[in-house]
């Protein structure tokens, strides 16, 4: 187990590895990442977590090279390498899925067009070939009656349905790691819990790693290996999930483990909120960002914002008073 | 019990709805046969995926959609043999909360000014006494008094859904309908949101109808719920009583899809398959399309809500399924059948 931890550690580069991200507005000092740091291997999860604004969807657009115009990255590094296909030149593939899939479709193109486009140009795939497996992939993300679905558009589909079409798009890819921002946000709960499954078993078929983005701490455990905290452009906590929800260290990943409303038909208490609100990004409290909504702050915290301490097995937090276990 | 302030008898509301340009225009139900009471002060909770009607139904209630066939009562007068006098005082008595507090609030205009329109509007106060009124309510609902100047774009989400909810309560109504109230909001806003309505709630005479898909939330603001599938409520009672023992394969499977805090359960698969559509009425019960314990039965006759254990439950095995919702479908069928 030891050895074999040293032996990644070592000899084979992590498939996503990103350094002090930053992302600002240039020429008016917002930084709407602060330096953001983690990594992720093959076949792993990771959840990112966090209230809107946070800076969740900016990191994976960071990822993928995608900023909206008007942002930039102005510092830290992203590296992607890729273990599955060494010979090959070139980063692995990344695909990605968003939250509301009716918009993200374009609505004047059939889904076969659309798929047998991507399948093309990721695969190199034509005419009946390109059709062929088209079909394979909606019937694999659980569409049915494929054939005649290849020349629907997608407003006759439900957003459940749109959201498989855009999973089998991001399969087109053959990715290598999938980012998944807020997948199911916008799905009705049944809805939800047939997407969630539908990705685990993706999952668990092509080894791909997932970076699952959800302001819903259920949807994190349900997917993710590890989770990050992320506050006002930073990540405050890691974790492995369970440690996580068990044993959170940082005073706003209890609190948001508090105020997510419980389903347990034995916990009858309602959701406690966090008082206050998100901060500005443009007039953000000095310190720690989190000071003026927490019950633990001290001097020391308006000070200086908290660098990231180990508080357990690969736990980190950035806390001077972490909650104790 | 005393007497319900609001009463519905075999409510329906019946839309059109074509397959092609040229066909005829088949009807389905958002809501069918519907009968409710809610007796003052009391807080209902209306459960359901998308398209299940629940929206509709606040609709009827409020009288903002006339009903197909059916009955309204408010405060013992029949929606249809109300004056014009008797709607102006139904508006007055009655409000709603709608899900996206930027769309539902007027963008040129003070959220000050929004808020204090009805009592202008239906000669309740002056302007100046108007002023201090929404003064108080914006205390009253965790804004400061200052803030009613303030346009709705300088105000951030949860500010704006506070907003929309004094504007809801300026005239002490005594039903308000809250639809998908908290829903587009963060999950700490949305506490801070819950923990307002369960306060306000204590303190006003208030009777209200929440209408949500979030069956984590509205257990924590109603005494009772009613889950409805296409048009039609399936299960209701005590929201003790539903969540402690869900009668209905509905519910159940929706109570087994919310995602938990969990991390053990994991790879369960889903609760049910497919989706809600609207388009396809069946004879028989509604839900037995997507039903993992359907029988002949369930397809040649329609269930009629019936007492089982503490809640009225609309399906002919409601007795045969166990407490735990957890239980995997496949084992449970193999069980029942």
């Amino acid at each position: 187990m030891e050895d074999a931890h040293r032996f990644r550690e070592e000899d084979m580069p992590r498939l996503l590895t990103v350094q002090d991200l930053v992302v600002e507005m240039p020429g008016r000092n917002i930084k709407i990442l602060n330096g953001v740091s983690f990594s992720l291997d093959t076949g792993q999860t990771l959840g990112l977590v966090g209230e809107s604004g946070c800076g969740k969807s900016m990191t994976c657009y960071a990822i993928g090279n995608m900023l909206p115009h008007g942002l930039a990255q102005t510092g830290g590094s992203v590296d992607l390498s890729s273990n599955a296909t060494p010979s090959k030149a070139g980063k692995p593939k990344i695909s990605m899925i968003f939250q509301d899939p009716t918009s993200s479709l374009n609505p004047v193109h059939t889904i076969g067009y659309y798929l047998e486009s991507a399948l093309h140009r990721h695969q190199g795939l034509k005419g009946s070939d390109a059709r062929m497996e088209a079909m394979r992939l909606l019937e694999r993300v659980g569409i049915d009656r494929v054939k005649s679905r290849l020349r629907s558009y997608p407003h006759q589909f439900s957003g459940g349905m749109n959201q498989r079409v855009m999973i089998a798009h991001a399969l087109a890819a053959k990715p290598e790691l999938l980012i998944a921002d807020e997948p199911t946000t916008a799905l009705d709960v049944t809805m939800q819990a047939q997407i969630l499954h539908l990705l685990e078993e993706l999952k668990a078929e092509t080894g791909m790693a997932l970076i699952i983005v959800s302001h819903d701490l259920g949807v994190i455990a349900r997917l993710a290996d590890e989770a990050a905290v992320m506050y006002c452009g930073k990540i405050v906590e890691t974790a492995p999930v369970e440690d996580l929800l068990a044993r959170p260290a940082h005073p706003y990943a209890r609190a948001l483990i508090d105020c997510m409303p419980s389903i347990d038909a034995s916990d009858l208490e309602p959701p406690v909120p966090i008082p206050g609100s998100v901060p500005l990004l443009d007039c953000l409290p000095h310190g720690c960002y989190f000071h003026p909504r927490c019950s633990r702050a001290s001097s020391q915290c308006t000070a200086q914002f908290p660098s990231s301490a180990i508080v357990g097995p690969a736990h980190q937090a950035a806390c001077y008073h972490p909650v104790a276990a | 019990m005393s007497t319900p302030i609001l009463r519905t008898k075999d409510l329906s509301k019946a839309f059109g709805h074509k397959t092609s340009l040229f066909s005829r225009s088949h009807s389905f139900f958002a809501s069918r046969s519907i009968d409710l009471d809610l007796a003052a002060r009391e807080r209902l909770g209306i459960v359901g995926e998308s398209g299940s009607g629940k929206s509709t139904l606040g609709r009827l209630l409020l009288g903002l959609t006339p009903p197909t066939s059916g009955e309204i009562w408010f405060e013992g007068i029949n929606h249809k043999d109300r004056t014009a006098r008797d709607w102006l005082q139904f508006r007055i008595q009655t409000s709603l909360v709608q899900q996206n507090p930027l769309s539902a609030l007027n963008p040129q205009m003070t959220v000050g000014k929004q808020v204090s329109e009805a009592l202008l509007v239906h000669r309740i106060a002056n302007r100046a006494d108007a002023y201090k009124r929404v003064g108080a309510m914006f205390e009253r609902v965790g804004l400061s008094a200052t803030m009613m100047d303030r346009y709705p774009h300088q105000m951030s989400g949860g500010q704006r859904q506070r907003v929309v909810i004094a504007r809801a309560l300026i005239l002490n109504p005594k039903l308000v309908v809250f639809d998908e109230a908290v829903s587009a909001l963060d999950v700490s806003v949305q506490a801070q949101v819950v923990a307002l309505l369960r306060e306000l709630w204590q303190e006003l005479n208030l009777a209200y109808v929440f209408i949500t898909h979030d069956l984590r939330i509205v257990r924590h603001l109603v005494d009772r719920i009613a889950v409805m599938y296409l048009g039609r409520v399936v299960e209701t009672g005590d929201i003790r009583s539903v969540y402690h023992w869900p009668r209905h394969p509905y519910t159940r499977a929706l109570l087994a899809s919310v995602p938990t805090m969990n991390p053990a359960v994991r790879n369960i698969v889903p609760p049910i398959k497919g989706e809600l559509d609207v388009t396809k009425a069946l004879h028989g019960c509604p839900f037995r399309s997507r039903c993992p314990f359907a029988i002949e039965r369930c397809s040649s006759e329609t269930p009629h809500l019936r007492p089982v254990g503490g809640q009225q439950v609309s399906c002919h095995r409601a007795e045969e399924f166990p407490q735990s919702i957890t239980s995997p479908v496949a084992e449970l069928r193999e069980e029942i059948v």
